[in-house]
Formats: structure tokens, sequence, C-alpha cells
């Protein structure tokens, strides 16, 4: 005999569809955004706006795939779950640690592990924190934000430090089947990060851990770690970021930490266009591409660069109660 | 009466001794900084550390104190300071009553606190990302509001009546901004402390679903607590716009972690780590007595704001670590 | 091949002053189903949890397929094929059902998941152990209760489980899910595999279970074959002792009716629900789960506002939108989850006690605490709460205390009519006693009670009338003495309890 075992009930099948709407109305939003900016912002879809777009999005990228493995590892729900404020300040004092470390002529085969190891620690505090200690981790996190922020104005007293070494011309200037280098970071990048969180068995077990960490306890997964292993994850991801700061801008320069905010945008927005409304690394990289997108679109069309903090919060805010109406059942 | 004594022994030994650390720990940097930094132990610097650092910062603290007490957080304070200082200086700018001026900057501010609420009560989002969405709109509001952040300077003598008549005045030697703050602490302390309110705080705070099944309404009661500590840091604002009779744009984001910084210094004197009046007070002074001190000792403010980061880092590792053990 | 796969032999566990097993043995066999019942507190919970390798046993010895495990930890009982099936559903809402099948287990190909041979193989246990097809990239939040069931023990047969211990596995599942969920166990019972199932549901016990050991009190009191003895005498084994030592009588006169409920109506959780409780009177709700007796009593508390319907309060008719209204009119919740809805365990009693009555207690929004400490003080000597003051945290109180300042908390605020739902669960057996005496003395007061419980024989005894709920609609009434579990268990169950044995 077969079983019948199905939910039955139309509450259901609604409910499945509304999450469907959703996330249909999300790609859509994207797409007619897309398509609004290339009607009407003048140069948006020169192959040359494209490409600044993408090289654009490599450093937000590369900060969100951090923040991203986070929320993976401990849940998106802010209060309970997890979430890591420090990476972008964290990101700014491994670019002025790499490039205070240049400046000083040691070269990039001393400065490039001292900024990566920089970042690491930070992320070690952070899991100290949150795991050890039990500290909420948004409180912790923005402790450990000032920390880092402070540290970097101790390291470049607060001014831009120019730096310059072969492997940074290579990043800046470089390009390879016409596609330049820093593209090619994020572009490599996210195929790296989706074969770990997507397709090995770690990235499955730390979605567990995030998901039900006492389901994940059960089946004998060492949640702490998992935990751990995010956010010192997140702090290689601010080092990593922090090369691509310094190749881009030729400089470790104040004001890294103002990324924390397109960075936590891009990581939430990206949970709308998964099927599970969990943080995927697709989702993540649309997101960063939407966002980098917007920003540039907003400038084609000479609309003041002043509206873009308030429109990326007023994202975060509508993304959060859709996702959590989507979520409701 | 039977209370299971073997057990409670040691948990209250390991609680008594975490809570008087705070005591300790502030007695004995005060100490330290008397003997190592000059200018330290000064009447004129602490009655200057109080007028400047202390009243602005606790009076925002008090309102993240009533947050924190009910479970939520702020992270709009600053929005608050800055959007109810720029309305005073705008009135004042264009010459309106300094009474009207102020109520108006209040008002303002308790808009903020009301739209958190409504983000949080309608929409269900968390206080945490309802409070972070605001903080970048309220930034992107004041940057088209100053054109990217160009301070307004009322420094001509036309304004300085309703400026002089916040700072320069005083009842009984007792200077009139420090009389604000004193009348908050006693607000704070009888609404939290001693009324039906703080009973309903302390419930969300616990445990909002047994609020919720008591009957209480907890929508309204959420609306109070947002709108109450945007209004306390609306009066930090004109406070802090008179002292310097300026607006200077985003300047409030710089009292959001000392804020939570000395609400949570604060719950380290309770037994049960619950935030109280008297204890964000303390962690006020405490942040603002490490900061003058290391000043004096000639750290300039980049290590200042590492040593604050470092040292609320701490205080929250003992009062989450020690917690967790407790329990 | 019935030979024994697991044997616990004069096992003993004792926490501080109390001995949760006292000799306790269990012998299990494969290719059958064992029950294992026991009220709360009898030990159920501990024995599993001793085999599970959660807790060290202090007596007695241990042996699986005859040979004696000197140590025993969660990974060597699960080397041993020994699998557990826990109450609460321990799956990822948002994982795939092959990926909660495989996780921590998953098929690799190279350093990576293959996918494609973790699903094709989900499909396989699937087809093979259940005849179920299922797509196994379908998401656990969509599957129905019983369905995530399945895949948990799917889970376990996919490592090789042979014993499989079900921890009250129909708790949330609705009768059709139950009879497929039995459905699937008689044929792993064919495949060989030794099952252990908890339930409460002695019905179910009747209809599934080859053996059964019965608990009490930490010792087992013998193990015998349900169909050959009968439920009533596994009843009476696992009490022993007059019903009346257990549930104290009462001998109130039921006066003019307090609540009355007029064709309460919401829809897909009931339908047209009118009943009275009269001053002094209990009225039992009795219906198994998803039958739609928790939403009736979340209704009159005013959580889920009813479509259509009256309910009056001593004659007057209200309409509940919140349960700021139902406090207001005098109606009193003793919710199910206590810590997160009953009692703030980090406040302390007197926090706890005039949280719904601050007003009283207040003047001009200021709580006079010298009144407060008095009524407190009162209600803690009038309740018998073990404290030495009011300023205690509720935290360091027991169950049955805690449920005690529940019920002060009420009493404080004058509530005229009180919800029980669930009062007695994951309390022992003592403070089960003293609950009972706690409903007592609020019916000697007048209040007029709503008592719900899954424990029937609970209703039984506790209750004035009892009325049956079954998908939505009272189908029943008992009155008085006449009362007893076993009817209201078969009414409950639309009298289709004989769960068809000759299914697979």
């Amino acid at each position: 005999m077969k079983l019948q075992l199905f939910k039955s009930d139309m509450n259901s099948n609604g409910y499945t569809l509304q999450k469907m709407a959703i996330r249909l109305g999300a790609f859509a939003a994207f797409l007619g955004i897309m398509v609004f900016f290339a009607v009407t912002a003048r140069g948006f879809t020169t192959s040359y706006n494209i490409l600044n777009i993408i090289e654009q999005s490599t450093i937000l990228g590369f900060l969100a795939f951090g923040i991203t493995v986070v929320f993976i590892g401990t849940g998106t729900d802010v209060q309970k779950g997890g979430i890591d404020l420090s990476i972008a300040a964290n990101a700014g004092l491994c670019a002025a640690v790499y490039a205070v470390l240049l400046e000083r002529g040691y070269g990039d085969s001393l400065a490039i592990p001292a900024a990566i190891a920089t970042g690491l620690c930070v992320g070690f505090l952070n899991g100290f924190a949150v795991v050890t200690l039990r500290i909420m981790p948004l409180l912790s996190t923005l402790a450990v934000m000032n920390i880092a922020a402070g540290l970097e104005l101790a390291v470049t007293q607060n001014t831009v430090i120019g730096a310059a070494s072969p492997l940074l011309d290579t990043l800046a200037f470089g390009k390879f089947l016409g596609i330049s280098a820093l593209a090619w970071c994020l572009i490599i990048g996210a195929a790296l990060m989706v074969a770990i969180v997507h397709y090995s068995p770690v990235g499955l077990r730390l979605y567990s851990v995030g998901g039900n960490v006492e389901a994940a306890k059960s089946v004998g997964i060492y949640a702490g770690r998992y935990v751990y292993g995010s956010y010192l994850f997140s702090g290689f991801a601010a080092g990593a970021a922090s090369i691509l700061i310094v190749a881009r801008l030729s400089a470790s320069t104040p004001g890294t930490g103002l990324l924390l905010l397109p960075v936590l945008a891009a990581a939430l927005l990206g949970a709308v266009f998964s099927r599970r409304f969990v943080p995927t690394i697709g989702g993540t990289l649309l997101a960063v591409l939407f966002i980098g997108a917007l920003s540039n679109g907003f400038q084609l069309l000479g609309i003041s660069s002043y509206w873009v903090s308030g429109v990326q919060g007023a994202l975060i805010l509508v993304v959060v109660a859709v996702t959590s109406f989507a979520k409701k059942s | 009466m039977t209370v299971n004594n073997k057990t409670l022994t040691p948990k209250m030994s390991l609680e008594s001794m975490s809570h008087k650390a705070v005591y300790v720990a502030f007695i004995g940097v005060f100490i330290l900084f008397s003997m190592t930094a000059e200018g330290f132990l000064n009447f004129d610097n602490f009655s200057n550390l109080i007028a400047n650092k202390v009243v602005l910062l606790a009076i925002v603290a008090l309102g993240m104190t009533i947050v924190i007490a009910a479970g939520g957080i702020d992270l709009s304070v600053g929005v608050s300071i800055d959007l109810a200082s720029m309305a005073f200086i705008m009135m004042i700018g264009a010459g309106h009553n300094g009474v009207f001026a102020v109520i108006v900057a209040i008002l303002v501010a308790a808009c903020v606190g009301l739209t958190n609420s409504l983000l949080i009560n309608k929409l269900k989002i968390d206080p945490f990302l309802a409070t972070l969405g605001v903080l970048f709109i309220g930034k992107s509001v004041q940057q088209l509001a100053t054109s990217g952040g160009v301070p307004i300077y009322l420094t001509k003598s036309e304004f300085a009546a309703p400026f002089e008549a916040i700072t320069r005045t005083s009842l009984f030697g007792i200077p009139t901004p420090f009389l604000v703050l004193v009348a908050c602490v006693i607000a704070v302390y009888l609404a939290l402390h001693r009324g039906k309110f703080g009973r309903y705080v302390s419930a969300l705070g616990a445990q909002p679903g047994v609020a919720k099944y008591s009957g209480i309404r907890v929508p309204f009661q959420l609306t109070l607590v947002f709108v109450s500590c945007s209004v306390l840091c609306g009066i930090s604002g004109v406070l802090l716009s008179s002292t310097v009779r300026s607006y200077v744009p985003l300047a409030g984001d710089a009292f959001l972690l000392d804020a939570i910084g000395a609400t949570f210094i604060g719950t380290a004197i309770s037994k049960e780590r619950k935030p109280s009046v008297f204890g964000t007070i303390l962690g006020v002074l405490f942040l603002a007595m490490l900061r003058n001190g290391l000043l004096l000792l000639g750290l300039n403010f980049f290590w200042q704001q590492v040593g604050i980061g470092l040292l609320v880092f701490i205080v929250l590792g003992l009062s989450f670590g020690l917690r967790k053990r407790a329990e | 091949m019935n030979s024994v796969a697991v044997e616990m032999r004069d096992v003993s566990k004792v926490f501080g002053p109390v001995k949760a097993l006292n000799q306790a043995s269990l012998t299990i066999e494969y290719g059958t189903i064992h029950g294992v019942v026991g009220q709360n507190g009898a030990g159920k919970s501990t024995i599993i949890k001793v085999l599970a390798g959660i807790y060290r046993h202090d007596e007695g010895s241990i042996f699986v397929e005859g040979k004696e495990l000197k140590s025993i930890t969660p990974k060597i009982i699960e080397k041993c094929g020994i699998h557990f099936i826990h109450q609460d559903r321990l799956l990822v809402s948002t994982a795939t059902v092959a990926e909660a099948i495989f996780l921590r287990n998953e098929p690799t190909f190279g350093p990576f998941i293959n996918h494609r041979k973790m699903n094709a193989q989900a499909t396989e246990l699937l087809q093979r152990y259940f005849d179920l097809e299922l797509d196994p990239t379908t998401l656990i939040t969509d599957l129905s209760t019983a369905q995530q069931k399945i895949v948990q023990i799917t889970r376990s047969l996919s490592q090789n489980a042979k014993v499989l211990v079900l921890d009250e596995p129909t708790a949330a599942l609705v009768t059709k899910e139950v009879e497929s969920l039995f459905t699937v166990l008689r044929r792993l019972k064919e495949e060989g595999i030794a099952i252990v199932f908890i339930s409460h549901y002695m019905s179910e016990i009747e209809s599934i279970c080859d053996t059964v050991t019965v608990l009490r009190n930490g010792e087992n009191v013998g193990q015998v074959s349900p169909k050959e003895v009968g439920i009533e005498k596994i009843v009476t084994m696992m009490t022993n002792r007059d019903t009346s030592e257990m549930y104290p009588r009462r001998n109130v006169e039921v006066g003019a009716p307090v609540l009355e409920v007029d064709n309460l109506s919401l829809a897909s959780h009931f339908d047209s629900v009118s009943f009275q409780v009269g001053a002094g009177e209990v009225v039992g709700l009795a219906g198994l789960l998803g039958s739609g007796d928790k939403e009736v009593l979340q209704s009159l508390f005013g959580l889920l506002p009813p479509d259509s319907g009256t309910v009056s309060i001593d004659g007057t008719s209200h309409k509940f939108r919140s349960p700021v209204n139902a406090v207001e009119n005098g109606i009193a919740m003793i919710p199910e989850d206590r810590r997160a809805h009953g009692v703030a365990v980090n406040l302390s009693i007197a926090e706890n006690i005039t949280l719904a009555s601050v007003d009283k207690i207040s003047k001009r929004g200021f709580v006079n605490r010298q009144e407060e400490i008095e009524s407190v003080d009162a209600l803690i000597e009038e309740l018998g709460v073990k404290t030495p003051s009011g300023d205690m945290l509720v935290r360091n109180l027991s169950g049955g205390n805690q449920q005690k300042v529940v019920v002060a908390k009420w009493l404080s605020c004058d509530s005229r009519v009180y919800l029980l739902d669930e009062p007695t669960v994951a309390v022992d057996v003592g403070s089960k006693i003293e609950i009972y005496g706690l409903i007592n003395r609020l019916a000697a007061e007048g209040k007029g009670i709503v008592f719900v419980s899954s424990d029937f024989e609970e209703l039984a005894e506790m209750c004035d009338r009892v009325l049956v709920i079954y998908k939505g609609e009272i189908i029943g009434e008992y009155e008085g003495s006449s009362i007893n579990s076993e009817q209201l268990l078969a009414a409950a169950s639309g009298k289709k309890i004989t769960i068809n044995r000759s299914a697979v």
C-alpha cells in the first residue's frame, strides 16, 4: 500500500505559492531596476560600465561572503543568532597593516600574511566572545568593531597611506581575456565559495548548525567549532578584501568601516533569492551586484549620493520584513 | 522553607564576587589615574568632565537602559540626537522662540522612536535590524538636509540668548544641564524601579511570552520604551547643540557604543545582571573617567577608542561569562 | 529470530535524594515492538537516557547482543546500531529530505558531496522501507509531521540501525498519520528490527506493542503482553494506587454559570462550540492532538480570535481580540509551556505574581511595595509556595511551585475563569497531587475551570463534566462518576481507535 502522508491542507499550498511569489518578485524587482537603468541611465549598459560595476562589487563581495558564512553558521535571526559587525572595520585594519608594512619596505611575502593574520586574529576574537564567552554576537562584534577601527586609526594616524607592489599593480591594472584582475578575483572567489559552501560536506554541516543547533549536535556535529570557524572565515575574508581595497585605491584610506552597511544589506538581501530563504553564495553575489548597480545607476542618473545610505537602509527593512513574513508559518 | 543551600552557596559567592568586581575596578582605576595621570585629581578636571562628557552621555545611556531592560536595543540613538539637534539649530536659526524650538526638537526625536516601534510592532522586524535601518536612513536624511554633512554654526551673538539660557544658567550654583540630568535620572529611576512601567519593562526583558500571557499590552509598552529612549536622546541633542552652538551632522553616532557599554557595565553590579539606573550612571562615570585618564596620560583619541572598545569587551565578557557560569 | 538485542539488568540511577531508577530491567528482542509505559516520573525517560549514554547509571549492567557494555557513550551506542528518535523533531527545517537523511554521512565524490548519489540513495531508502515516493529534494519544512518522523527513521536505517527507540513518536500526529506510522513500524518489525515504543497513549500501546515493560517509581513492575492482559491491567500496574490517593476529592456545589460559550467557531480549527461552566465547576475538554481543544482554549483567552460566536462571563458577553481583553474580564490562563508563557524565571516571585495585577497595587503609576509584599506573602502562604521570601527568583523553584506562582498571579487579579492547558505536564507525581489540590481550591472558591489535558485519566478523575472534542466539534459529554478514561479516549478518537491490524 502507498502511504498518504503529504500535507494536504490548502494552507500549505498557498503558503508555498506565497514564498514563490516573493522570490519571483525579488528577481523581477532586480531585473526591473536593471532595465530601468539600462533605458534611462546613459552608458549603463556599456561593457566598460558593467565591468566597472563588477570591479566595484569585488570588495563588497568578499566582505559579503564573509558575513554570509557567519549568517549560514549561526542563523539569520540577528538577536538570537549571529552577526559580524566588525567585518568592515576589520578589513580597514588589515588594509592599514598591509599598506604600512609595504610602505616600510617589507615585501608582499610578509605584508600579505600579516594582513591575513590580522584578519584572522580579529575573527578569533569574535569567535572567542561569541562561542567561549557567549556574549550576544551583536554586542561583542560591535565592541570588536570599535577596537578594530581604533587600531586602524592608531596604525595610520588617520591618514592616507600609499602603497605599491608588483602584486598590487597586477591586481589594479592586470587583464586576462579582456577581463580585469579584480573581476577575476570575484569570479574565482565566488566559484571557490560555491564549491565549499554548497558542494562540500562542511558547507552542509555549517547550514545544519545555523538551521537547528540541536539537530546538528544530535548527529554528532561539534556546533561550537563551526561557529568559531565561521567567524574565523569572516576575519579571513576581511583580510583578503583588504588587499583588494589597497589594490583598488593604491592606498589604505580611512573610512573602510563605512562598507558595513552595504555588506550587511547584501548578505540579508541575498536570502530573498534562494529557494529556502537562507543565505547563499549565489544570492549574496546577486545582491552585491544589485547594490553595486544601484549606486552606479544613481551616479549615472545624477542622483545625489546622499540617498545611497537611506536607500540601502530602507532595502534592509523591506527585505527583512518580507522574509520574516515569508517564513512565518 | 527549604532552600537547597548546598547548591546555592557557590553560585552566590561567584555572583557576589563578580558584581563587586565592578566597584573594585572603578576604585582601582580611579586610584591608578590619581597617581599616574597628572591633573586627574583636580576639581576643575572633574567639573569639566561632568559638564562636557558625563551629562550628554548619561542622558542617552538612560534611554538605552530602558530599551535594553525591555530586551531590545536601539542603534538609532545617534539619529535621535542628531535630528533633535538639527531641528533645534534650524528653528533657532530661523528666529523662532527657544522654548518652541526645544519642544519641536524633542518631538522630532520622538518620531524616530515612533518609527522604530512601528517597524518592530507592525512589521515584526527585530529591534536590532529595525533600528539599524533607521540609523542609515537617518544618515541620508541628514546628508540631504545639509548638502552632504555641512555643519550649521550659530555663533553670531543674535542667536546667543537661547543657548545661554540653557548652558550658562544655574540654580543654587548648579548649572542647568546638570539639573536636567538629575531630573532625567529621577524620572527614569521612578519609572523603571518604582513604577508600573518598570514592571512591564522587566517582564518584556525577561520573557515577552509571559508578558503577553499576563494580559500586558506588549506593543503599546514597546512603543513607550522606544519613544522614551528617543526623547531622552532628543534632550541630549538639544544640550549638545546648545553647548557647541552648532549642529554637526552625524555627531550623535559617537554616543552609540558608549551608551551600550555603560548600560552593560551597569548590569554587572546587579546580581541578576539587569540594567539599572544606578548601574548605568556608574558605567557612564567609569567610561568618562577612563577616557579622561587615558587622555591625560597622553594617549591620543585613536588609542582611547581601542581602550574603550577593549574595556567594553571585557565587561561584556565578565557579565555574560559569569552569568553562564552561574546558570 | 527472537534473539535478545538489548538487555538492561538491575539498573539504578540516583539524582541527589531521588532514586530515579531502582533496579529496573528492560529486555528487548529483535523483531518485536516493545512498549515502555509509566507515569511521568516513573523513570521512562531516565532509563532511555541511560541506554542512550546521556546519563551514567550507578548500578547494574547493560548487554547488547549478549555482550556487556562497560562504558556507554552516545557514540558507542550508535555504533551498536541503537538509534533514538527524539520527541522533538530534530531536523533542520531548511534542509532537503536527502540532506537530512545523510547529514554527516554524505556520499562524496572527492571532496564534494555527490548530490545525485545522495538523492538516489534517499529515494531508494524511502522506497524500500516505506514504499514512499517522496522527492528527496523536498524541504523538511514542507513535510507533514509524520513525514518528518519518517525522515528521522530513515536516517537511522541508512546507518544500519538494528534497534530503534521512539520517544512519544505520535505526539503531534493526527490519527490518520498515526495509522501510517504504525504501518511503517510493523513493516520494520518484520525486517527484524527491534523497536522500543514509548507513549502515553494506552490505546496505541495496545494496538502496536508485542510486549510492554511497566515502570513505576523507578522500578519495573513487570513485563506483559498487552493483548493478553489488557490495558486496564497495565494501567493498574502503572498506578498501583487507589485513584483517590492521587486525585484528592472535592465537595463543591456547582453554582450559577460563570462562563458561557455560544457557537464559537474558527475556520479550520473548531466549529460551533458551545458549553457552560458553573461557579466551582471543573469542565474538561478531551481531544486528541489536532482536535481543536487547545485552540478553543486559546480563543477563549483571545490568542486566536474566533470568527464568530460569543463568550459570556457572569452573564456579560464579550469578544476577545487579545489576551488584554480576556484578562481584564476575568479570564486566567495556565499555559502549557510554563517557562515561555507562565512564569518569567529570571524575575522574582513577587514580580511574577503581581504582573497581571500591578494596577491594583499602584497609585498614579507607582507601585506600592508595602501593599505588594503583603498581598504576595499572603498568596505564598495560602498556596504553600516553598520559598523563604517573595524576592527569590522563580528560577530557584521546583516545577510544581512555579505552577503555584502562575495560579497566584491570577488569584491576585480575581480572575473568574481559569483555563488550564496541560497544567501537570513535566512535573513529578508529588507536584501533580499539589496541582490537583490547587484545582480543587479554585473550585471551592467558586471559580469556573476549563481543563485541557492529554492525560484522560486525569480528566476523568478531576472533572465534574468532560466534553469530548473531535475534529473541532463537541461530539459527546460525560458527567459525574460515570466518566472513565477508556471511554473518553474511544470517543475522542472518533470511536475508530481500533487501528486495522491487518493493514500490512
